[in-house]
C-alpha cells in the first residue's frame, strides 16, 4: 500500500534492523521529553523526579491511602513550580450512607444559564473550546428530546411559551461509560459518583460513543484557563486541571459535595429549579421530591438507571 | 463497592435518617438565620434572616403616631416601589400585606402579626401549595450545604415581594448542539 511513499525517499533502505533501532531511539528521546517536560535542560531535578513519579503511578483505585496522598501532594508542588499557583488537590473518600441525587425542575427553569457559567468557573473548563458540562436547551411545549431544543437562544428569557431544559452527566448507576472504557479509567463511585481517572484514560472516546445522555466530554486540546480565574480548590477526581486528550465530566463538583457542599450549579441558580442532596437519607430534599412531584428520568427505558430526575410542579 | 441493585431498590432499603453531624466540614453560615416557624421531614430547620436587608428597617422609625397620607409615601420615600403584585390590573395594596398599625410587622387579612423574618407564613397564606414545597424543598433553594442543619432562602430571599415574579433578562452564556 504504501510502496510507492517508501520508494519516493531515496537512500531510505528500510529493514526490520534498522527499524527497530530507530524505535528504539525514539523510546529513548521520548522518556527523556517526559523527564525534562519537552523545554530542554531548564528543569529542576526536583521536577524531574516528580513527573517520574507522577508517569508511572497506579490507577487511583489501586492506590494506599498513602500513595493517593502522595500524588496529591505531587500535583500541588508541581503546580507550584510549573504556574506558581498554590492549589489544594482533594482526595476525600466517599461518606457511609450517601449516594448523591439531582433533581431538575423543568417547570421552574428560565433559561437564565447562571448554572452553565457557574460550572465552567468552579471545574475549570477549557474556555478556548468553550467546554460545558451542563446544556441547556429552549424546547417547545410538549417536547421532552433535548435534541429539538435550540441551545443558542440570544433573547431574553423567559420566553413565551417555551420551557427550559438542562442535560449532563446523569451519574447512572449502569452506566454504559463505564462498560465502555477499556482500560477502567472511569468507575462509579460508592456514593453514586460517575468519575475519571484523568492520568489513567488513553483518550480513546469509546465511553462518549456508549454515553447516550451526551454527558462527556473530550480535551481535544490543552485546556486552557486563565491563571487568575482557575479555581485552586480541587479534587483529584474532580476539577484538577485535565490535559490534552483525556476525557471528563460532570462530577457533581465532587470537590464541593463531598465537603458537604451543593454542586456550583445548584448554588448559582437562582430561581431554585435545582435539588441536590442524599438520596438514602428520607428527609432529604430530593426525597421528598421524588415522593411528592411529577418525576421522570431521561430515556429510562434503556436501563441505566440515571440519578437525575425531572420534575415539575 | 457500591452498586446492590438499583437506585429505587437502594433507596427503598434506607429508613434511617442520614446522621448529619458527622459531616465536619459543614460549618455554621456567617449569614443570620432563624428558626422556622414550621418543620419539614426532617423537624426543625432555619430560614436566612431578613430584617438586616430591609434599608429603611426599623420601619416605626419614621412611621410614628402622626398620620400619613398612604399616596404620599408612594410618591416620596418608597417611590423605589412598583408593585406588580396580584391579578393584572387588580394589584395588592401596601396594607394587604403590611401591618396597618405595627409597621415593623407584616400582617395577613385576619390582622395576624407576621415578623418579617417568617413572611413565609404570610406569602403560604395565599400561596399555599408553593409553601408546602417550600418547606418540604421542592422549591426555594438551601444554603450553601446539602449537609448539616438545613438552611434554607426565605421566600423574599429569591423573590421581590413587591414584583415576584423573576425578570426577563439575557442568558449568562449559550449551549453548543448536543450532537456536537
Amino acid at each position: 500500500m504504501d510502496d510507492k511513499k517508501l520508494k519516493s525517499s531515496p537512500g531510505q533502505k528500510s529493514s526490520r534492523r534498522s527499524f527497530l533501532k530507530g524505535a528504539a531511539a525514539l523510546t529513548a528521546a521520548g522518556s527523556a521529553g517526559l523527564l525534562t517536560g519537552g523545554c530542554g535542560g531548564s528543569v529542576s531535578a526536583e521536577t524531574m523526579g516528580l513527573q517520574w513519579e507522577e508517569f508511572f503511578k497506579k490507577n487511583y483505585r489501586l492506590m494506599t491511602p498513602e500513595e493517593k496522598q502522595a500524588t496529591v501532594d505531587r500535583l500541588e508542588r508541581l503546580a507550584r513550580i510549573r504556574h506558581d499557583l498554590d492549589i489544594e488537590v482533594s482526595n476525600r473518600e466517599p461518606r457511609e450512607n450517601v449516594l448523591y441525587g439531582y433533581a431538575f425542575n423543568i417547570s421552574r427553569c428560565k433559561g437564565y444559564m447562571d448554572c452553565v457559567e457557574a460550572c465552567v468557573r468552579e471545574n475549570n473548563l477549557d474556555r478556548r473550546s468553550k467546554t460545558q458540562y451542563i446544556r441547556l436547551f429552549e424546547m417547545d411545549p410538549g417536547q421532552l428530546d433535548p435534541t429539538s431544543g435550540e441551545g443558542r437562544y440570544f433573547h431574553e428569557v423567559p420566553a413565551a411559551n417555551k420551557f427550559y431544559m438542562g442535560v449532563q452527566c446523569f451519574h447512572c448507576e449502569n452506566a454504559p461509560c463505564i462498560k465502555a472504557c477499556p482500560t477502567k479509567a472511569t468507575w462509579r463511585e460508592p456514593d453514586g459518583i460517575v468519575v475519571v481517572d484523568y492520568d489513567w484514560c488513553i483518550g480513546c472516546r469509546y465511553c462518549l460513543a456508549a454515553c447516550p445522555y451526551w454527558g462527556r466530554r473530550f480535551n481535544w486540546g490543552e485546556p486552557e484557563v486563565p491563571l487568575d480565574e482557575i479555581n485552586r480548590r480541587q479534587h483529584y477526581l474532580g476539577n484538577r486541571m485535565r490535559m490534552k486528550g483525556v476525557m471528563e465530566k460532570c462530577t457533581f463538583c465532587i470537590q464541593r459535595s463531598r465537603e458537604g457542599r451543593l454542586p456550583a450549579c445548584a448554588e448559582a441558580c437562582p430561581t431554585g429549579s435545582r435539588v441536590f442532596g442524599n438520596l438514602l437519607d428520607p428527609d432529604s430534599e430530593i426525597r421528598f421530591v421524588l415522593k411528592n412531584k411529577k418525576v421522570f428520568r431521561f430515556k429510562e427505558d434503556l436501563g441505566t438507571d440515571p440519578k437525575f430526575w425531572y420534575f415539575m410542579d | 463497592m457500591a452498586g446492590q441493585g438499583s437506585v429505587l431498590e437502594r433507596i427503598d432499603a434506607v429508613d434511617e435518617p442520614f446522621a448529619k453531624p458527622e459531616i465536619e466540614s459543614v460549618r455554621q453560615l456567617t449569614a443570620t438565620t432563624v428558626v422556622a416557624m414550621e418543620t419539614y421531614q426532617g423537624g426543625e430547620f432555619r430560614v436566612l434572616a431578613r430584617k438586616e436587608f430591609i434599608k429603611r428597617f426599623r420601619c416605626s422609625v419614621c412611621h410614628t403616631e402622626k398620620p400619613m397620607a398612604a399616596r404620599d409615601g408612594a410618591l416620596f420615600t418608597h417611590g423605589d416601589i412598583r408593585i406588580n403584585h396580584g391579578r393584572a390590573g387588580d394589584a395588592l395594596v401596601c396594607a394587604e400585606c403590611h401591618h396597618e398599625k405595627e409597621r415593623d410587622f407584616l400582617a395577613d387579612s385576619q390582622g395576624l402579626k407576621v415578623d418579617f423574618d417568617h413572611s413565609y407564613q404570610l406569602c403560604g397564606k395565599c400561596h399555599f401549595r408553593q409553601k408546602r414545597d417550600w418547606i418540604g424543598g421542592a422549591h426555594g433553594k438551601r444554603e450553601t450545604y446539602w449537609a448539616g442543619e438545613r438552611v434554607v432562602q426565605n421566600c423574599t430571599g429569591c423573590h421581590n415581594p413587591h414584583s415576584p415574579a423573576f425578570p426577563r433578562k439575557m442568558p449568562e452564556t449559550y449551549s453548543l448542539p448536543l450532537d456536537d
